[in-house]
């Protein structure tokens, strides 16, 4: 592990006790920061975001996995008519709207998760911030993948395509 | 390095790795869930093209993975967050690991019960 003065200065900078509610939890305030979850405990900047949006869009993904597993379960427990109502429905521009963003979610979820991973596996901890960029940059491809099948998708329904 | 990660991870040793193996398999069987629903199926999903493709083997024991995967990834993320901020004695940490379990073994059994007709099959 590197430890020259300009390393040395900056983990004293992240080290000592978290000021903000949402990191008590975090009990991570004097772990060594090379050897821990990038940014974690470090209550400001990148690694802060990374991780509130990770928090979020999981808790929103488990809400969301319950009503899927809801929606999609009428299909035997009410019948073929009432789903398929449902999906015609979710083809209206706001619930494909809707559905992008989960989809974003997932994919933000998801990609945040294989950095994590990695940090974990200690591959790339030297250069945690270009594996969160590569990682972020690939999560934006297949968003824009994903958002442009939708906005088509939606064009077409409103005839306007 | 690492015995310091699995220290950190209060949750417990087995949770922490669960965690990352199931995180593996919903990457791997979201990208073919959404490729499939999003992509290719966009304004088409209805009971008769879901019918179809859970007419293959394949997608069904995707889906019968992704629903337990999903299940325990979902309510263990939960429980994460939850003990960041409550639940600190062994007891009560306890009573919501059991009670997540059940909430998790109950929504497997109603989705294993919806898909059952392509299962059998």
């Amino acid at each position: 592990m590197r430890s020259n003065t300009r390393t040395r200065r900056r983990r004293r900078g992240v080290r000592g006790v978290s000021c903000s509610p949402l990191s008590w939890g975090l009990g991570l305030a004097s772990v060594d920061r090379a050897s821990s979850n990038v940014g974690a405990g470090n209550w400001k900047g990148l690694g802060m975001w990374a991780w509130i949006l990770f928090r979020i869009a999981g808790l929103v993904l488990v809400i969301y996995l319950f009503a899927h597993i809801g929606v999609i379960s009428t299909g035997r427990a009410v019948g073929p008519s009432t789903i398929n109502d449902l999906f015609s429905t979710f083809d209206f521009w706001l619930f494909v709207l809707l559905d992008l963003l989960l989809v974003w979610a997932v994919v933000f979820h998801a990609m945040n998760g294989v950095r994590i991973v990695l940090m974990d596996m200690g591959i790339g901890i030297h250069r945690h911030k270009l594996v969160f960029w590569l990682c972020m940059a690939g999560a934006l491809v297949i968003i824009a993948g994903f958002a442009a099948v939708a906005f088509r998708f939606i064009l077409e329904e409103g005839g306007v395509l | 390095m690492r015995a310091e990660i699995l220290e950190r991870s209060r949750g417990g040793m087995w949770a922490w790795l669960f965690q990352r193996i199931t995180a593996v398999l919903l990457f791997i069987g979201l990208a073919m869930h959404l490729g499939a629903t999003h992509l290719f199926a966009i304004g088409e999903l209805s009971y008769d093209n879901i019918a179809e493709r859970l007419g293959s083997w394949f997608f069904v024991t995707i889906d019968v993975l992704l629903l337990a995967a999903v299940l325990f990834h979902a309510l263990n993320g939960f429980r994460m967050v939850v003990l960041d901020y409550w639940f600190s004695e062994r007891r009560s940490r306890t009573v919501l690991t059991v009670v997540l379990w059940l909430i998790g073994v109950a929504a497997f059994v109603y989705g294993m019960w919806a898909l059952w007709p392509w299962i059998k099959a």
